[in-house]
């Protein structure tokens, strides 16, 4: 009992003086690994990361961001990077990053997405690697948007397919269906006032989704003040979920339409650019990893996906951890990336 | 044995309040009457913005400057110029320091079939 009084003691001790610290300096420096900017066109970014390795396996990869966030929860810091331990594993590696869309981009749609951006992306990787072949890994709706372009794009090359936490069964997301109901929400009226969807909007829906989170990661900030690796991680976690981006007009009214009210991935019908979507044309080898506690994308929404697609090589690994953790915490470090260099490594030669 | 320490005490009940607080406020926020207090309160906002907006285009018509719509064409017109430099750019090959850096082999074989 003394010892445990002494401990606290001088934690809050610590506390006092570290708190002060917290507030005097800015958080870790994130998304520090070497990289060039290969494209900047409007919201689009792709990254090309400088190889570690003077022999690196022959297919690169792309790593494919979801819309809402910024892509550096693939790269936090050394040691806490999915791009830094791809690059030791020998891989060359490329990201397809966003930047917030400006007012004139309020017109972008799934089209633009799909038939644009990826396309573009990919056909840059290949002229910058001199390969045919291109590994595709997506994240959340950076997957979805991967599976659309693969399904359209059965000739460009892509030599496996990895997607992280994507939904494909959109009227398992409950809490997003009671928010995007039609009876209640009017998209056209956001999109028409707005233009683009406000980031904001997100960051309150992103955070409602667990109501008693936000109070209680304070807390715990403050009880563990004393602690330099649980404050440095915090900052980093807390600074990337906060950074939401807003999304295109046209691209949230259309997604909202065709996948929160007509669930049109799932059930049929879904088309991009008046061409229909069929997952089971997807033939290249397939990875899925879900998270089992994902709040955001439950694990219902995309337990689906692995029977739809048409690949005779695939895989769904369901790892402990939620919907952030599973890409980039101590989890993603101990499961994830291992899992991911294996699968990926001896079908990338 | 059931721990003595009230700071573990404090760290308990701070995780099970908080499971309490995301299953009862989830379940509340998932409820008609929540959703469609949120999109009232997010229609009022709308209806707000919008009549500012009318009121600062007429203003700004008046005082003879550009309106938001015209700045929009404006950059969508710079962003046109924008890509098409990116288009040069990239036929150029990208700035010339990425030239100059190394480019690795890629022959690299996974540790099983090295072994």
């Amino acid at each position: 009992m003394a010892d445990a009084a002494r401990v606290e003691f001088e934690r809050a001790m610590q506390r006092n003086l570290k708190g002060l610290e917290y507030f005097q300096t800015s958080g870790p420096t994130l998304g520090a690994t070497p990289k060039d900017v290969l494209i900047e066109r409007g919201t689009m970014r792709l990254y090309h990361y400088h190889p570690r390795t003077d022999d690196v396996y022959r297919v690169p990869i792309l790593l494919v961001m979801a819309t809402t966030n910024r892509g550096y929860i693939f790269d936090m810091v050394p040691g806490q990077s999915l791009v830094e331990y791809l690059l030791e594993a020998g891989f060359d590696v490329f990201m397809l990053d966003w930047d917030a869309p400006r007012a004139d981009e309020k017109s972008l749609s799934l089209e633009s997405y799909v038939l644009d951006f990826l396309p573009a992306a990919v056909a840059r990787v290949k002229a910058e690697t001199g390969e045919d072949d291109i590994n595709v890994v997506g994240y959340c709706f950076g997957g979805v948007l991967s599976l659309l372009w693969a399904a359209l794009h059965p000739d460009a090359g892509l030599a496996n397919l990895v997607t992280f936490t994507t939904p494909v069964d959109f009227s398992k997301m409950e809490m997003f269906q009671s928010w995007a109901d039609r009876r209640f929400f009017d998209v056209d009226k956001l999109v028409d006032t707005f233009g683009n969807c406000p980031g904001d909007y997100l960051y309150t829906a992103f955070d409602m989704l667990r109501p008693g989170a936000k109070f209680a990661g304070n807390m715990r900030l403050y009880d563990n003040l004393w602690n330099d690796d649980f404050v440095k991680s915090y900052r980093m976690f807390d600074r990337w979920s906060s950074d939401t981006l807003p999304l295109a007009g046209e691209y949230f009214r259309e997604t909202t339409k065709k996948l929160m009210w007509g669930n049109q991935l799932y059930e049929g019908g879904m088309e991009v650019g008046g061409m229909a979507i069929d997952l089971a044309t997807i033939t290249v080898p397939f990875l899925h990893v879900a998270a089992e506690h994902d709040h955001i994308v439950p694990t219902a929404a995309s337990a689906p996906l692995i029977d739809m697609v048409g690949s005779l090589d695939k895989q769904e690994i369901m790892l402990k951890g939620g919907h952030v953790s599973l890409v980039a915490g101590g989890n993603a470090i101990k499961r994830l990336w291992p899992n991911l260099v294996a699968w990926l490594g001896e079908r990338s030669t | 044995m059931t721990s003595t320490d009230p700071a573990a005490m404090f760290r308990d009940m701070l995780g099970e309040w908080e499971k309490l607080a995301n299953s009862v406020g989830g379940g509340l926020a998932k409820s008609d009457e929540f959703t469609r207090f949120m999109h009232g309160a997010t229609a009022a906002q709308m209806n707000s913005q919008e009549a500012i907006s009318g009121m600062m285009t007429r203003a700004l018509a008046a005082a003879n400057m550009p309106s938001r719509a015209e700045i929009e064409d404006l950059s969508a017109r710079l962003a046109r110029m924008e890509a098409t430099l990116g288009h040069i750019e990239e036929r150029l090959g990208g700035p010339p320091e990425r030239g100059n850096r190394p480019k690795p082999s890629r022959t690299r074989k996974p540790p099983a079939a090295k072994a």
